[in-house]
């Protein structure tokens, strides 16, 4: 049973990483956990450490759509589970009365004027979706109590149509910035995954992954100069997002290795890398050159 | 069932029963889903489930991080260690002592509280400059004194007090009210349709009551052994009076302990605070950690409703400079900055030490809040200026 599932493990992150995302067994033995026991998956990390390209490469992998909700402060269940379309039922009425015919009450509630919302179209769909709840910390908490009660039955009730279960339980994903400290019932209703920011050689597989055009030498010299930037006291740090900018420029200026082409040819590629003032001014020559120096 | 299953079976309950008493939040759903997962995965090989149960029973970045360990403590070979008995005693002078600390197979000396004079101020405090070194010294901190009866008593009085007339606080920002002192024009107004445009209801401006926030750093160093025992037991009757308090503690780097010190179990604050306290009582690089404050937690925290109490004794041994830059960026955020010395409640002292004068300048309030009463005028102090 334990080699059963350790061949499982694999398999998943042999998926995943045709998806293009590079991922460690213990998060791909997470992914497995989530669908055997039907819980929503929470992951919290810092910015630009890949947590929405979870639910995106784990949609691929498994052939299915991914439906997102990105929270905001505000947001609440119109806009997030469903809506009734005013503006056609109040056409409908208006037909009725000029000409045709009379209009029944529950016809008025049919579910075709039912504008449906990411939380609604993901309890609905045939096949099990993959639902991305994005930054649920920027939501407020009426809209965590609401998210909680659907997280843990999977079913809604609409005021007029009544109850609507899950026809497949969706594989829920939430991230979290941690700008806010989310309610202990939802956390405890999650499992939990905490991203930190990758190892040397994991980045170097996601560049390898994501660029195939790159050389070992020029991975191996960007990522340890990333790794370094990381380690300094930026107001920004750059995350994974960023080191593909990076290499995406760099690859266009066609060199093999940093040491190539001079310090000016880099420096004018920072603006991938570096996004604050303070930031591009803290990186000048003198430090570029020596984090150059240091990683070739 | 097996007998070898009921064997494991309750193994692994014991395992949810220790995590629990660890300080993490395991219902029964979930120690239930332990056990499905136990049974799905199969309990060959380790690695699996300790993922598995990571990520079931973790529900926050501090548990990810504590989780290894106790995971291992659990399920690997059991290392015992005998626990050092201590005296009982108030906020007395700490002592070091080498013997017992030795025999019980622990790391280094280890601190405790002994009953010894109570209240003198520190003659000895250049001498505890000296003794503040730059290296982190591997020692752990005594808890069980944290909840002593009479001195959290009389604290708790003063705190009472204080956080009822933090609560009452008002400020100028109005909001519209049923009755107030001034009318609010734009919604007279605006009702005032209803009323054919005679204004029939008044709607009112009253001020708006804004609780501050307050967040407290707290020096754990060696030279401030004497008295870092009240300000915890301070902090600690903040934390549990007034919502919005958030309670930090340094010495060669910064630790938040907002969460332990608040919970309500004092053998589990006391639990909790012992995991945090590794390198506490050692030296104390003020500057470094405020500079650490600003970059991680005070876009955060800090905003001009808040008022930050620095309890410290000024001795800094890092870079000269850093703690005045760090204290003057906080000072253009916060509203109020307090720094509560227990060196200055003795009647010659002046600020010899460079951490003190390079902070001096920024300060709104400079207290010494080492007692009792002193805490009380203190507080009394920063209600005014708040």
């Amino acid at each position: 049973m334990t080699a059963a599932r350790i061949e499982q493990i694999a398999a998943l992150q042999a998926q995943l990483g045709q998806s293009g995302y590079v991922v460690e067994r213990d998060l791909a033995a997470t992914l497995l956990l989530m669908a055997d026991l039907g819980r929503p998956l929470l992951v919290e990390g810092d910015p630009g450490v890949g947590k929405t390209e979870i639910a995106k490469a784990l949609a691929a992998a498994r052939g299915t759509t991914l439906i997102r909700l990105q929270c905001y402060e505000g947001l609440d269940t119109h806009h997030a589970l469903s809506e009734w379309n005013y503006q056609r039922q109040l056409l409908a009425i208006r037909l009725a009365e000029t000409g045709s015919g009379s209009l029944a009450e529950d016809d008025l509630f049919a579910p075709k004027y039912l504008l449906k919302r990411p939380l609604l179209d993901a309890l609905t769909q045939e096949a099990a979706p993959v639902l991305l709840i994005d930054e649920v910390d920027r939501a407020d908490e009426a809209f965590e109590a609401f998210l909680l009660e659907m997280l843990s039955d999977y079913q809604v009730s609409i005021p007029e149509l009544g109850t609507i279960r899950a026809t497949a339980i969706p594989l829920v994903v939430l991230t979290s910035n941690a700008t806010r400290e989310l309610s202990d019932a939802l956390r405890r209703r999650c499992l939990y995954h905490y991203l930190d920011y990758p190892s040397f050689e994991k980045e170097v597989a996601i560049i390898q992954a994501r660029a195939p055009a790159i050389g070992d030498r020029l991975a191996r010299q960007v990522v340890e100069l990333v790794q370094a930037l990381r380690r300094m006291d930026l107001k920004k740090r750059p995350g994974i997002a960023e080191t593909l900018d990076w290499v995406a420029s760099l690859l266009r200026l066609g060199i093999s290795g940093l040491d190539e082409g001079g310090p000016e040819l880099i420096q004018d590629t920072l603006a991938t890398l570096l996004k604050t003032r303070e930031d591009l001014r803290a990186i000048d020559r003198t430090v570029l050159d020596r984090l150059i120096a240091s990683a070739a | 069932m097996s007998a070898l299953d009921e064997a494991l079976v309750a193994r692994i309950a014991g395992f949810v029963a220790t995590m629990r008493s660890n300080g993490f939040a395991i219902g029964m759903r979930e120690s239930a889903d332990a056990l499905t997962a136990a049974a799905t995965i199969g309990v060959g090989a380790r690695e699996p489930l300790r993922w598995a149960w990571r990520s079931l029973l973790c529900q926050r970045a501090d548990d990810w991080n504590r989780f290894d360990d106790l995971f291992d403590s659990y399920w690997m070979p059991p290392n015992r260690k005998a626990a050092t008995p201590s005296k009982a005693g108030g906020a007395g002078r700490a002592a070091f002592d080498e013997g017992a600390g030795a025999s019980a197979g622990k790391p280094g000396p280890v601190l405790r509280l002994e009953t010894g004079e109570e209240g003198s101020s520190a003659p000895d405090a250049p001498q505890a400059k000296d003794g503040a070194s730059a290296a982190a010294a591997l020692e752990q901190a005594d808890f069980r004194h944290l909840g002593d009866r009479d001195q959290v008593r009389a604290i708790e009085i003063v705190i009472r007090s204080f956080a009822m007339r933090l609560k009452r606080l008002r400020i100028r920002r109005e909001q519209a009210a049923a009755s107030g002192a001034r009318i609010d024009l734009r919604r007279t107004l605006r009702r005032a349709v209803g009323t054919a445009g005679t204004p029939g209801n008044l709607v009112h401006l009253a001020p708006r009551r804004v609780r501050p926030r307050l967040v407290l750093l707290l020096d754990v160093s060696r030279s401030m052994s004497l008295y870092s025992f009240f300000y915890l037991r301070m902090a600690r009757a903040l934390a549990l009076t007034l919502g919005d308090v958030h309670v930090f503690a340094y010495h060669t780097h910064l630790t938040h302990i907002s969460d332990p010190l608040r919970d309500d179990d004092p053998w589990r604050a006391q639990e909790r605070l012992h995991l945090l306290s590794a390198g506490w009582a050692g030296g104390t690089r003020i500057g470094e950690c405020l500079a650490a404050f600003n970059r991680q937690h005070a876009g955060r925290l800090v905003h001009s409703r808040t008022a930050l109490i620095i309890a410290s004794d000024g001795y800094d041994t890092g870079e000269p400079g850093l703690l005045g830059s760090a204290l003057g960026e906080l000072a253009r955020r916060a509203r109020l900055i307090a720094w509560l010395n227990p060196a200055k409640a003795a009647a010659d002292y002046a600020p010899l030490a460079r951490g003190m004068r390079e902070a001096l300048p920024h300060l709104d309030l400079f207290a010494a809040g080492n007692s009792v009463e002193s805490l009380q005028a203190a507080l009394g102090q920063i209600l005014e200026a708040l």
